[in-house]
């Protein structure tokens, strides 16, 4: 049964990508910016929800990984002029490869150390490409080519949405999130049935690590230009976090809800910057208080809701 | 046992080491394939320490353990597990908000992450049959009873295909006819090519499963040996057995040093308990003269649709001590949670005193005089044992206070030398004496003891009955609910049966304890 609902998911998921392939050929450029800011908060989001939703591991760190992204995608891009999804796909693999250097030092850490530890990190690498000047200093750099037009921009999104969104399928759908949620539960009970929970671990925060570097490879492509305040910046996390929490932490369709809703608020407000901001707050208050599975947990307990009293 | 044949485990000069406590101490072990070995001891002896050293959860300080001629006492508790080491938690430990069925997927999918998933799911059949759990395979772990969970954590560590068992405690809590097919259940686990360990205070699983036991006392080996020569050592009998091994009212052996220098309660005259207790002993309400302390009648009460009790009628006088008994399921602790006000029954009348207080809630009814000592102790871990006391004490003034926890302390002087320590870093027995003391603190009309000598060693169940002896002594209205029939006959004043939601029986405890249905409730029928 589970197979066969995670399959239906996969088709879901390859038919949306297929319709929207073609989003462009319809759609304008404003539409286009909309969705691609879309399509890299919701990767962004399916990799902190994997973490945070199915292994526990709350991290504060996706600005780091994004970051790195971004800037190992220019530095590939400026001095060895390689193309394009290679250079992404080398993104993913410092992603992944820096993830599984920290981690001996951060999975000594639990719960709220782990979060502050991915914090520190992040804070880490950003006065690292400060301070360097071989990484541009405090003013960044800039992409020596043209970036590529928008359509084409939006397409890198819409894979990496696409890998993001399979990939947790594939750890939600499989006899994956069994183990994963064992860990996050009660990590001691889960090893001593056999799990291995820091491999279990260092498998999620790997995988979370290189589909954030990817985004934000393709993020910092579409800038033309970076520097370490932007692009190691705290608010990378914090957005994430929000819109998770917003769409519901540990759901499957949280991301995309809360994706959708952070980026529509944002366009809503987008004259009036501060009171973006303290709406946002307050939404995020509110709903920790009255609804802490977010907005696709109020919709499931509704429906479930009106389900049972439909019969009597 | 083929000599040349090498032991299956072999646990050799093990050391735990907590700072300068010594939780296990230079112990050896040996099990052998198709063997049931079990372990006893006093509460703090080292018992779960054993275990948690076998199966990978605590590192040990010194010495090796090896599965199959493998050492294995420096790998984790993964590697173990995957070696062939199953454990069970004391207090099961499943994963709350998976399925029964996911739990065991758990273990299934981590030692053999490429098994068809037919066969998976044929083997989790065969499991949850075994341990009684089928018919619950789909609901959330949450939803399970503490017993059923313990039989998830049996159920978990078998889904390993283990070589090796440990059972931590699993027969604590059950009654009779449940322990009976704990036994069978255990029985049917054994095999030719795997080893069983048992942790337990349950003396019949211990005695009716395994030929050889050991007992542990201070973290060291007492002795080991054929079970049977175990329970009739005399020296096993004074650290350990107490009165609950063999009963014979006048055939206890004279105390060792150990257990003379552990003796806490002295039964004095009833004048002399009554002067030391008095600090704890409400006076008796004038106004409530004439009108009984607790009247029940024609209660009922659940959790949701669940109905538990089905009319239940009961008076309770000043002074007197009630045996509540039945089996688990029968509504015991629903009773108690009734008349402490943490349930608001469906129907029926709730009298303290006289005065109504159905509906109202349990920071009223304990203002009444009511102190309910909890199933599971609930000892505030991040209070000192003194602190834990006077949180119950808050409402009298200093010199009140301090004179109740005299009183305690001379009830259970270990608490006095403990009184620094934190709450909960005392063994089971001592905590129990705490969770009992911090009731009397209220200085209560009419306490409820729920359950107080679950998972204890029986001589420190000896000790709980003296305490409550004194108490009684000293004119305390008691209610009694125990799973330890004989224990709780013999303090009470009445006793009543309950089955299935209502009074079965009830009588004097001699007519009571005769009667052939109490044991048909716990024992089961014969056929």
């Amino acid at each position: 049964m589970k197979t066969h609902s995670g399959l239906a998911e996969v088709g879901v998921l390859c038919g949306a990508f297929v319709l929207l392939w073609f989003a462009p050929v319809i759609a304008d450029d404003y539409a286009l910016q909309i969705a691609f800011r879309v399509l890299i908060y919701l990767s962004l989001a399916e990799s902190w929800n994997l973490l945070a939703g199915s292994a526990g591991l709350v991290s504060l760190g996706t600005s780091c990984f994004v970051g790195l992204g971004a800037y190992v995608a220019f530095g590939l891009l400026n001095s060895l002029d390689m193309p394009l999804p290679l250079v992404l796909v080398c993104c993913a693999l410092a992603g992944g490869a820096l993830a599984a250097l920290v981690s001996p030092a951060l999975f000594r850490l639990r719960g709220l150390y782990f979060t502050v530890g991915t914090l520190a990190l992040a804070e880490l690498l950003r006065l690292t490409m400060v301070n360097v000047s071989a990484f541009g200093g405090a003013s960044g750099i800039f992409l020596r080519q043209d970036p590529p037009p928008l359509p084409e921009l939006f397409h890198y999104a819409l894979v990496v949405a696409l890998i993001a969104s399979l990939s947790i399928t594939a750890c939600a759908r499989t006899r994956v999130s069994v183990i994963l949620r064992a860990v996050r539960d009660d990590e001691d009970a889960a090893a001593q049935m056999g799990v291995r929970p820091y491999r279990v671990k260092l498998g999620a925060f790997v995988l979370a690590s290189a589909l954030c570097a990817i985004a934000g490879g393709v993020q910092a492509t579409k800038l033309g230009a970076i520097e370490p305040y932007g692009m190691f910046g705290l608010q990378w996390s914090i957005d994430v976090l929000a819109m998770v929490i917003i769409g519901g932490v540990g759901l499957r369709l949280g991301p995309l809800v809360g994706a959708l809703l952070v980026v529509a608020l944002g366009e809503a407000l987008a004259d009036y910057p501060e009171a973006h901001i303290a709406i946002a707050g307050v939404i995020l208050i509110v709903l920790i208080r009255f609804a802490p599975r977010g907005v696709v947990g109020v919709v499931a307990s509704l429906s479930s809701m009106m389900r049972r009293r439909a019969p009597a | 046992m083929n000599a040349i044949d090498a032991p299956l485990l072999e646990v050799r000069g093990i050391v735990k080491r907590y700072g300068g406590l010594v939780a296990i101490d230079h112990v050896d072990l040996q099990l052998w394939p198709g063997t049931i070995t079990g372990v006893i001891g006093p509460n703090g002896a080292g018992k779960s320490t054993l275990i948690g050293l076998i199966g990978g959860a605590v590192p040990p300080s010194e010495g090796t353990i090896r599965l199959d001629g493998r050492d294995v006492s420096r790998l984790p508790a993964s590697e173990r597990a995957r070696a062939g080491i199953g454990r069970t938690y004391q207090i099961p430990r499943p994963f709350l908000d998976m399925t029964v069925e996911e739990n065991l997927e758990v273990a299934q999918y981590s030692i053999e992450p490429f098994i068809r998933a037919s066969l998976a799911r044929e083997q989790r059949a065969v499991l949850l049959a075994r341990t009684g759990l089928a018919d619950v395979a789909r609901l959330p772990a949450r939803a399970l009873p503490l017993l059923r969970r313990k039989r998830l954590e049996i159920a978990r560590a078998l889904a390993l295909k283990p070589r090796i068992i440990l059972l931590d405690e699993v027969g604590a809590g059950l009654v009779d006819n449940e322990i009976t097919e704990l036994i069978a259940l255990i029985r049917s686990i054994a095999d030719p090519r795997s080893a069983i360990v048992i942790v337990e205070h349950v003396l019949r699983v211990v005695r009716e499963c395994c030929e050889r036991s050991m007992v542990l006392n201070f973290g060291k080996k007492l002795i080991e040996g054929p079970t049977a020569e175990i329970f009739a050592n005399d020296q096993v009998a004074a650290v350990y057995l107490g009165t609950g091994g063999v009963r014979e009212p006048a055939g206890r052996g004279p105390p060792t040093e150990a257990a003379a220098a552990q003796n806490v309660v002295h039964v004095m005259g009833p004048a002399a308990e009554r002067r030391v207790m008095s600090p704890l002993i409400a006076p008796t309400a004038a106004e409530g003269a004439g009108a009984p302390l607790l009247e029940l009648e024609g209660i009922c009460a659940g959790y949701g649709q669940a109905r538990v009790l089905r009319g239940v009628d009961l008076t309770i006088g000043e002074g007197q001590v009630i045996a509540i008994l039945g089996a688990n399921g029968a509504g015991k602790t629903t009773l108690a949670r009734v008349i402490s006000g943490a349930i608001v029954p469906t129907s029926g009348v709730l009298r303290i005193a006289g005065e109504d207080v159905l509906g109202q809630p349990p920071h009223s009814i304990a203002r009444l005089g009511i102190a309910h000592c909890m199933e599971g102790r609930r000892i505030f871990s991040t209070l000192s044992v003194q602190e834990n006391l006077l949180v119950a004490a808050r409402n009298a003034d200093a010199s009140a206070a301090g004179e109740r926890l005299g009183a305690v302390y001379d009830l259970f002087p270990v608490l006095a030398e403990r009184r620094d320590h934190g709450g909960t870093s005392m063994s089971g027995g001592q905590q129990q004496m705490l969770a009992i003391g911090r009731a009397l603190m209220a200085r209560p009309r009419l306490i409820i003891f729920d359950e107080i000598s679950l998972g204890l060693a029986p001589v420190i169940m000896d000790k709980l009955y003296e305490a409550l002896a004194v108490l009684k002594q000293a004119g305390m209205t008691l209610i009694i609910i125990e799973q330890d029939v004989d224990r709780a006959l013999a303090l009470a004043d009445h006793a009543y049966v309950l089955e299935h939601g209502v009074f079965g029986l009830s009588g004097p405890p001699s007519k009571i304890a005769a009667d052939p249905r109490l044991r048909h409730i716990y024992i089961g029928t014969a056929d």
